[in-house]
């Protein structure tokens, strides 16, 4: 057992220092987002919705196909979930009047207005009339 | 991440301490400086855990979770530990605590100084970790900032999440952070979890202090800390470490009092377990794990006592199981592992697991080796009560993945649980192996 202490203990000691190291270099948005860098096809779209979307307004998620460059995480369970933690206390709603649109079909919001669009990774925040 | 969230959790961890000491006073558990420094780790858990269980049923009742009621929680139970030790004429002696001298002190030292110097540096990693795990972002803490943001139980987050059948222990405790720090700081977060590793180790090697010389006590609470699956999860902010800390220092407390009968060990524990089981769904299992081993090894006029803890449990799990019921959430129990062809697959991989000297080094196989030792040459009553606790956490560990037809009966942890679940027999080996080694090694100096 010392022997497995000596022999792990630097090594943990060393794998925790480098873990401070790197976590100490994130800028703001990457240590903010923290999983969604994993599963968000894009950082913006999270960022812009926690701008526009008032804290007691609600949302819904709508994910279309996978686009090239995308995560493989970024499927529409784990998207969603992200979603309703990153942008808490607005609520997750399918009636919502704004529509977090990942390469979704934007014909089935017709009245829709793109309040924010990100074209390379075919994202975009739409809301519907009120 | 700022100064004045580091400073609204530290106060609120010193509250729990302070909670869980005015308990253990009541309990009559110390009467001096020495006894209060050596509880004082437990008294922070006991605390923590007292708070969790109060407000999930609080929360269930519909009471405003906000600042105010909060502080009013802490005060109150506070004042109810410290008017209950008057009343059962708990004294306090302020002499010096006494530390000791020679070897054994500087084997103390040493240890305490190698574990400060790894808890330093997962310290720096967790001020500044973003919050990565899914579990964590999925529902652990989308349930603590509901609570933060709603003041209670929101029945769209708490029934649309993942997992929507755990308890609210651990989100409640999120919640409470925030309300510390000043908002939902997500980053400053993992600074809890932090604390409740180092609530745990000073737990452990306080109540291990008078059963156990530092040589004994120290290396596999070192160990535990350090291997690679351990250590690697210290600070993910789910529930997975709570739970193992509050069901194995429970077992621990149940392990002392089946030695010396301190009634205020198996009061302390009761609340560890209810705090458990209030914590993840595998807390019941667990912590009827704990109290069966404790019937199985005790005679049968303690058993009234552990009847008493049992049934105080049972009826702290009630509220949450009221409010899920309510809200058409199962209990999400698994199915019979018999018949559906998957128990000897479950068996083999829970043996694996175990035994996986990558995870966890070599604790499980030393940790065997003396429970084998002390079954021959030490204390029986409590290798026999140890023995049995870790057959059926591992039985529980079998029946999980056998259970439920949809996890994979392989150890990738995105489709089966059995690494994380497995996390609990790691630690109850840590925290044993002081006590049976030191069983053996006094047999042997008997004349």
């Amino acid at each position: 057992m010392l022997v497995a202490l000596a022999w792990l203990y630097p090594h943990a000691f060393a794998d925790a220092n480098r873990s401070a190291r790197a976590n100490a270099r994130l800028d703001n948005i990457d240590r903010a987002l923290g999983g969604g860098n994993s599963v968000l096809p894009a950082q913006a779209i999270a960022m812009e919705a926690r701008g526009r979307i008032p804290e007691d307004g609600t949302f819904a998620v709508s994910v279309g196909p996978r686009q090239p460059g995308w995560s493989v995480l970024a499927i529409p369970d784990s998207v969603a979930n992200y979603m309703r933690y990153f942008l808490l206390p607005r609520q997750m709603d399918p009636n919502a009047p704004w529509i977090l649109c990942f390469a979704c079909d934007r014909s089935a919001y017709p009245d829709a207005q793109v309040v924010w669009e990100d074209s390379p990774d075919a994202l975009a925040i739409l809301r519907l009339p009120s | 991440m700022t100064v004045r969230a580091l400073a609204g959790l530290a106060a609120l961890n010193v509250a729990y301490a302070v909670v869980g000491l005015s308990l253990l006073w009541a309990a009559l558990a110390f009467r001096t400086w020495g006894g209060l420094l050596r509880l004082a780790g437990l008294g922070y858990l006991l605390g923590l855990a007292a708070f969790g269980v109060l407000w999930t049923a609080l929360l269930v009742a519909g009471v405003p979770f906000g600042v105010v009621v909060v502080v009013l929680s802490l005060v109150v139970l506070t004042a109810a530990g410290l008017v209950a030790g008057r009343l059962r004429g708990a004294g306090f002696d302020g002499a010096r605590p006494c530390l000791g001298a020679g070897p054994i002190l500087l084997v103390s030292a040493a240890s305490v100084a190698l574990a400060g110097m790894f808890l330093e540096a997962l310290f720096r990693t967790a001020r500044l970790s973003s919050l990565q795990e899914y579990d964590a972002w999925a529902f652990w803490v989308p349930k603590g900032l509901a609570i933060f943001f709603f003041d209670g139980l929101d029945v769209h987050v708490f029934t649309t999440t993942p997992n929507a059948t755990y308890p609210p222990l651990q989100p409640v405790l999120d919640a409470a952070a925030f309300h510390a720090m000043g908002g939902p700081d997500v980053v400053t977060l993992h600074v809890q979890f932090w604390l409740l590793v180092v609530g745990a180790v000073a737990a452990a090697a306080g109540l291990l202090h008078r059963h156990a010389p530092s040589w004994l006590l120290w290396p596999p609470l070192l160990l535990v800390l350090v291997v690679p699956r351990f250590g690697e999860r210290l600070l993910a902010p789910q529930a997975d470490v709570l739970l193992q800390v509050l069901v194995v220092v429970a077992a621990l407390l149940v392990a002392l009092w089946l030695r010396d009968r301190g009634d205020w060990r198996l009061a302390a524990a009761a609340v560890l377990l209810a705090a458990g089981a209030n914590t993840k769904r595998e807390g019941i299992l667990l912590a009827a794990s704990v109290l069966a081993a404790g019937f199985v090894f005790s005679r049968p006029r303690w058993w009234p006592r552990l009847a008493a803890a049992s049934v105080f449990v049972a009826v702290t799990v009630l509220p949450w199981r009221i409010w899920a019921g309510r809200h058409d959430i199962g209990a999400g129990a698994p199915s019979s592992p018999f018949g559906n062809g998957r128990l000897r697959g479950a068996l083999d991989l829970s043996f694996e697991v175990l035994y996986s000297n990558a995870r966890w080094s070599v604790l499980p196989v030393v940790a065997t080796i003396a429970l084998g030792a002390a079954l021959v040459w030490g204390d029986r009553r409590l290798a026999g009560y140890l023995a049995l606790l870790g057959l059926l956490f591992f039985a529980g560990g079998v029946w999980s993945t056998a259970g439920f037809p949809e996890l994979a009966i392989n150890a990738d942890e995105g489709g089966n649980p059995i690494v994380r679940y497995t996390g609990s027999m790691i630690f109850l080996a840590a925290v044993a192996l002081p006590l049976l080694l030191t069983s053996v090694w006094r047999a042997g100096e008997d004349p």
